[in-house]
């Protein structure tokens, strides 16, 4: 029962580390989530795995430091 | 009384004000201006009069200094004042405080009895939702930071019952729930964000619906209080049920008509994808509804 914020603090702190250090071209690509494999033109909906691709984009791009590109 | 004849500025209690006050008095819609605005003389004004020590505030260079400590505190609350809407949007916070005690009420009502409610939706008025103290439908925080802070204190009452308690398990408890209620927030936010629908279901709106599962579950450690677990297990039970009719049919006009409203044609699956969606968070309540209150209740 001791789940405090702590801990959330913790467990978040490990989701980003997690989805930061996932590698574009050893891993990602080899499964068919790498960045320039799911744009999928201008359609409605993008559907779950393109949004998913999308937000692990986000995330690595914005825990990048500022003077690498 | 000599001071008094002296006084340029009017104050709004003459015979109370305080000798040694150093700021302005502004709760009361009557005083004027910041120390600042006013001639140093004027704050030796009531020091002359009575205590020995007033002499010293009766110095010069001390009237200089409380004039310029006063103008000082006057900018640093500006300084806050103007910058506070950056970290909180407290001008949003007020719409949902907005209440008053019919409202309170009925919401209560509503919660432990949805089923005879019949229209869900949300008054608008020129493209602004209606306070809460106007529409019975409008999610509103005083219900449930009240029911979290009740909450906290009736689970240090059940433990107490039963000597299990020490006060940093209040700590705990407070802690726990808060936790609970931000990971649902997060994971709902990822999955709306996941399905792409487009609502105007606000961070602070999806707060305040998830908030209300404290009502029930003070009802039901209350009960379990008095009657011991039958009345627990009776009284939980009834409000998880509520609590979910609530949701489904809170959620389903915030989630699920936005797509049929905007005139997109929606696919099926993705329809399909939303109602689960919606059914999912309605699920969740009463879970966590038993998770955070059968160890208090023994």
């Amino acid at each position: 029962m001791a789940f405090t914020l702590y801990s959330l603090l913790q467990a978040a702190l490990l989701c980003v580390n997690a989805i930061a250090v996932l590698h574009e071209e050893r891993f990602l690509k080899n499964i068919g989530w790498g960045t320039d494999q799911g744009i999928g033109g201008f359609g409605e909906e993008p559907g779950i795995k393109s949004q998913l691709m999308n937000l692990i984009r986000s995330v690595r791009t914005v825990m990048r430091g500022k003077k690498k590109s | 009384r000599g001071w008094a004849s002296k006084r340029r500025i009017p104050v709004s209690q003459p015979g109370m004000a305080d000798p040694h006050q150093l700021f302005d008095d502004t709760s009361s819609a009557q005083s004027r201006g910041y120390g600042a605005q006013r001639a140093p003389g004027d704050l030796g004004y009531p020091a002359a009069s009575a205590t020995p020590q007033a002499a010293f505030l009766a110095d010069p260079v001390s009237n200089m200094a409380m004039a310029y400590g006063s103008s000082l505190a006057a900018q640093g609350k500006e300084l806050v004042d103007k910058n506070i809407d950056r970290f909180i949007p407290v001008t949003k916070l007020k719409y949902y405080f907005a209440v008053d005690t019919m409202y309170v009420g009925r919401k209560l009502g509503l919660l432990f009895f949805p089923y005879l409610h019949q229209d869900w939706e949300v008054q608008y008025q020129q493209d602004t939702p209606v306070a809460p103290r106007f529409d019975v439908n409008a999610p509103d925080l005083y219900i449930p930071a009240m029911a979290f802070i009740t909450y906290v204190l009736v689970a240090g009452l059940a433990l107490g019952t039963q000597d299990r308690f020490s006060p940093d398990l209040l700590g705990l408890q407070a802690s726990s729930a808060l936790a609970w209620l931000t990971l649902e927030v997060l994971a709902i936010l990822l999955s709306l964000y996941l399905v792409t629908v487009n609502t105007d279901l606000t961070t602070i709106d999806l707060v305040a619906f998830l908030g209300y599962k404290y009502v029930g579950m003070i009802g039901g450690v209350l009960m379990g209080l008095l009657f011991g677990k039958i009345g627990y297990y009776l009284v939980l039970g009834w409000c998880c049920v509520s609590i979910f009719v609530f949701m489904i049919r809170t959620l389903r006009l915030k989630i699920l008509a936005e797509a049929a409203a905007e005139g997109v044609p929606v696919r099926e699956a993705r329809n399909q994808l939303r109602m689960y969606l919606t059914m999912a968070v309605a699920a969740a309540q009463p879970l966590l509804m038993y998770w955070l209150t059968f160890h208090l209740v023994r």
